[in-house]
């Protein structure tokens, strides 16, 4: 436990003083910004056509959390997708390029110290990225009335993904020494579980009579992070899919457990 | 060298022992069954051509690979059996010195004082001993990646010596340095020899640095002990270590060829 501190100290002060930190850092804000300015003009838009036309009813529904909140987070995880592999791609990877492996490997530490600590800096990082974003939202509540439960499990489902992905992202760095490797392997694993999962299962089973209701078909779609992530969003936080962010992580941090052991018996 | 005295029979375990240590990768034994003890206080210099498995053994006795055959004991702590406690009394100098480019002297030393488990108020002192016997104490503000190749090495030394480790294993400390760098380096490892906290493993093919820090040699050659014997006794009849080494490696070559002629026809 005190080494796991130790390593994800250390990960994240190297962390901040690289390069890729802050291109990452300075994409995602400026993206964030352009994303939020973009929606609220168009929030702005609508609600003037309304008032316009008098449409009494659309205007009574019409509210920030459906037509602002959740729509900017969902466009910044799909934005996540691309930059976190550049910031997870050297969490592993670097040791052995630097050959500072065969110091942690022969230091008096377990090996989950390391993949612990290295998926705690990352999960410090991915915090920094999601305070930028939940910055924005939180104007909002100087100028209106969002709902603040919405707000609050639409960012808190942006960090748990974040996390997610930040364990999918210490596998991928496991497994190589390279880091351009690393970040292509994550980029593919993110946007496969992000975005192409569904569309491979409904590609691959037309015709073939799996319905939606076969096994298969729904096993791959509980995989996919996209039906978990649209229902925090809405603010329906379900333990069901507390225990995917959970197992995903889990499993993804025991894979780069034996990705790194596996390394030193070949 | 005024410490020649204590290299008597050690009482407790030896500080380094090597029991039939065996690698193979693949079809290739890069280690077959080699045995060696060495003894609290003493400076051995493990010698062999290149690809003779000295950074494989060194490696196994580190714990960073596991060997596929035998076992070692580094001060009396099974190097399997009782993994952490055989780590906490070994500082390893790899041939390339694990570094964070991105890190200061000071902070990664640090850094390493705490993997090694010094206690947290022994901390500070230890890192600045250190890094003032490395001769750091001038740069350990600087970046590591400003520093010369022959400061570097030693912060790998310093990261090595931090945890006052029973035992150190440097592999090559001197490769790819300029002469005085090589003489700096050389004469940090006498001195640190000659605190008589370390017993000193260290691997070279350079023949006159056998001569100038160690006391003893264990000569390997594909993998297997060639020769193990103190320096002053290879010198003793006035041949030079350079003509033992070129007849035992000479000899070597000779069985191989014997042996693999031997095995050809049994296969």
């Amino acid at each position: 436990m005190k080494h796991t501190v130790t390593i994800a100290s250390r990960e994240l002060r190297s962390l901040f003083v690289s390069p890729v930190a802050y291109v990452v850092l300075t994409l995602w804000s400026v993206i964030a910004g352009t994303f939020f300015l973009a929606s609220l003009i168009g929030f702005q838009e609508r609600l003037i056509q309304l008032q316009q036309y008098q449409m009494i009813q659309q205007l009574e529904q019409l509210n920030l959390n459906d037509e602002l909140i959740e729509p900017f987070i969902g466009s910044m995880w799909v934005i996540l997708l691309f930059l976190l592999p550049a910031v997870t791609m050297g969490l592993v990877s670097s040791e052995k390029a630097n050959g500072t492996d065969e110091l942690l490997m022969t230091s008096p530490i377990s090996i989950w110290d390391i993949v612990f600590g290295k998926f705690l800096a990352g999960a410090g990082f991915v915090t920094v990225m999601t305070a930028i974003v939940a910055f924005f939202p939180a104007l909002l509540f100087y100028y209106g009335e969002p709902e603040l439960g919405r707000t609050v499990s639409g960012v808190v489902c942006l960090l748990l993904v974040s996390m997610t992905y930040v364990a999918v992202g210490v596998f991928a760095s496991s497994v190589t020494r390279n880091q351009l490797i690393a970040f292509m392997l994550t980029l593919v694993l993110l946007v496969m579980l992000g975005m192409m999962l569904p569309f491979i299962v409904q590609i691959t089973t037309a015709g073939s009579g799996l319905g939606p209701d076969s096994g298969v078909v729904k096993v791959v779609g509980w995989m996919a992070t996209g039906s978990h992530v649209d229902r925090m969003l809405q603010g329906l936080i379900d333990t069901g899919d507390l225990a995917y962010f959970a197992i995903a992580t889990g499993a993804f941090l025991l894979l780069s457990k034996t990705a790194i052991e596996s390394a030193r018996w070949r | 060298m005024s410490d020649h005295g204590n290299k008597g029979t050690p009482s407790v375990a030896p500080a380094i022992s090597a029991d039939a240590l065996a690698k193979r990768y693949g079809d290739f034994e890069a280690v077959r069954g080699l045995s060696f003890e060495i003894g609290a206080g003493e400076v051995v210099g493990f010698l062999g051509p290149n690809g003779a498995g000295k950074t494989t053994t060194m490696r196994m006795l580190t714990g960073f690979i596991p060997p596929t055959n035998g076992t070692a004991q580094i001060a009396g702590h099974d190097i399997f059996a009782d993994a952490t406690e055989a780590r906490r009394a070994v500082g390893y100098l790899p041939e390339m010195p694990p570094l964070y480019p991105e890190m200061t002297p000071a902070s990664f030393v640090d850094f390493v004082a705490k993997l090694k488990d010094v206690p947290r108020p022994d901390r500070k002192t230890a890192v600045e001993r250190a890094l003032d016997r490395c001769g750091l104490l001038d740069v350990r503000h600087r970046e590591i990646r400003q520093l010369s190749k022959g400061y570097r090495q030693r912060v790998g030394l310093a990261q090595a010596i931090v945890h006052e480790p029973k035992v150190l294993i440097l592999d090559e400390p001197t490769v790819g340095l300029d002469p005085n760098q090589i003489r700096d380096i050389r004469e940090l490892i006498r001195e640190l020899a000659a605190t008589g906290k370390h017993t000193v493993l260290l691997s070279t093919h350079i023949l006159p640095e056998v001569e100038a820090i160690c006391q003893r040699v264990i000569l390997i050659a594909r993998g297997r002990k060639a020769l193990d014997q103190s320096v002053a006794d290879l010198t003793a009849g006035g041949t030079s270590l350079e003509e033992t080494f070129t007849r035992v490696m000479t000899r070597d070559d000779a069985e191989e060829a014997a042996n693999e002629s031997a095995s050809g026809e049994a296969g």
